[in-house]
């Protein structure tokens, strides 16, 4: 979708005009789950946020400015709904420590490999890469998330997130960095 | 390599690992590394991270709910306008109810000081409540406290 047809799309949702809306959600719906599912590491929280985030997006369309792309500022939405569910999520650990214990790995971003014929060696390997990724900055988990798992071109990705592909570039070799250096010192070697 | 053209430079072997460089930059990215061992080693080992990698993917849900995850928003757009008039309807009500309550009280005489005086400290206490809670809320719609988190 380019910026011209998604500017028609938006004045179309400022009208209140829902259907608008829905070809918007269709568009990103996928990018939002999974950079929400990089923040809160659990499928069907990422799901609910990431919805939340698009009905507070609709609710608040008039103040969107129609020049620039939609996905950046809805990303910015739905970050903080990430964050406040986290603060939530490490307020209700202070109050409890069975609870904590309970909740330790909940933020494991769950993988799945393509080949079902995999090696046992090789499903326990993805799994600790998976628990890795989760000890990440969200930053870092936000890039290879959208690189690594997804396959979005570095143009899709500096689009997604509003940033130049230079960024791209310094981002994702600090977040591999920061991955590998994760995975030596949970002693996993590949 | 200096420093500052190192830091400039690592992050091309992203883009070379990637294939997402132009042809005059893989060039660059080749040239480097014939001179320096350090930068090749580095490359190795961020392509053994993305071969190890390559058939992972994030849980995805099934196709079923992304047909329906249009409708799930459709539901809780809904869901807030009944909200809102469900909220308009109780504050018209309480506030009749508040203004019949305050003239009934202070127009019998019959009814003793001390419960008139409750019933006053009551109100204050609860209209003082609510509007520092409203004031708090402007505040925080007006603010973003996360704004100083960076992309």
């Amino acid at each position: 979708m380019n910026l011209a047809d998604e500017g028609a799309i938006i004045e179309r949702c400022k009208r209140g005009d829902r259907e608008a809306f829905a070809s918007i959600v269709q568009y990103y719906m996928k990018p939002a789950y999974y950079l929400a599912l990089g923040y809160v590491g659990k499928p069907e929280d990422a799901l609910d946020l990431s919805q939340d985030a698009f009905v507070n997006a609709f609710r608040h369309i008039k103040r969107f400015d129609t020049s620039k792309s939609f996905f950046p500022w809805f990303y910015s939405i739905l970050k903080n709904l990430c964050m406040n569910h986290l603060s939530r999520r490490i307020r209700r650990r202070e109050q409890s420590i069975d609870q904590m214990a309970e909740e330790e790995g909940q933020i494991t971003i769950p993988v799945e490999t393509a080949s079902p014929e995999e090696s046992a060696v090789r499903k326990d390997l993805e799994v600790r890469i998976g628990k890795a990724l989760s000890r990440l900055r969200p930053k870092d988990r936000e890039i290879i998330i959208l690189q690594h798992f997804q396959d979005y071109s570095y143009q899709e990705i500096a689009d997604l997130l509003g940033i130049p592909i230079g960024t791209v570039m310094s981002r994702l070799y600090a977040a591999r960095g920061a991955l590998r250096r994760e995975l030596e010192r949970s002693g996993v070697s590949y | 390599m200096e420093r500052i053209a190192e830091d400039v430079f690592k992050p091309l072997l992203m883009g070379y690992l990637d294939g997402e460089l132009t042809e005059l930059e893989v060039q660059r990215v080749e040239e480097h590394l014939q001179s320096c061992s350090d930068c090749r080693t580095e490359l190795e080992e961020f392509r053994r991270l993305k071969e190890v990698t390559q058939n992972m993917r994030v849980f995805v849900p099934d196709d079923k709910y992304w047909e329906e995850y249009w409708s799930h928003i459709y539901n809780r757009l809904e869901r807030k306008i009944g909200w809102i008039l469900v909220s308009m309807g109780i504050i018209l009500l309480l506030s009749y109810s508040l203004y019949e309550l305050v003239v009934g009280v202070f127009l019998k005489h019959d009814i003793p000081m001390v419960v008139r005086i409750g019933i006053l400290a009551l109100l204050a206490g609860l209209c003082t409540l609510l509007v520092s809670v409203l004031r708090e809320r402007l505040f925080l719609a007006r603010s973003d406290k996360y704004e100083r988190i960076k992309r």
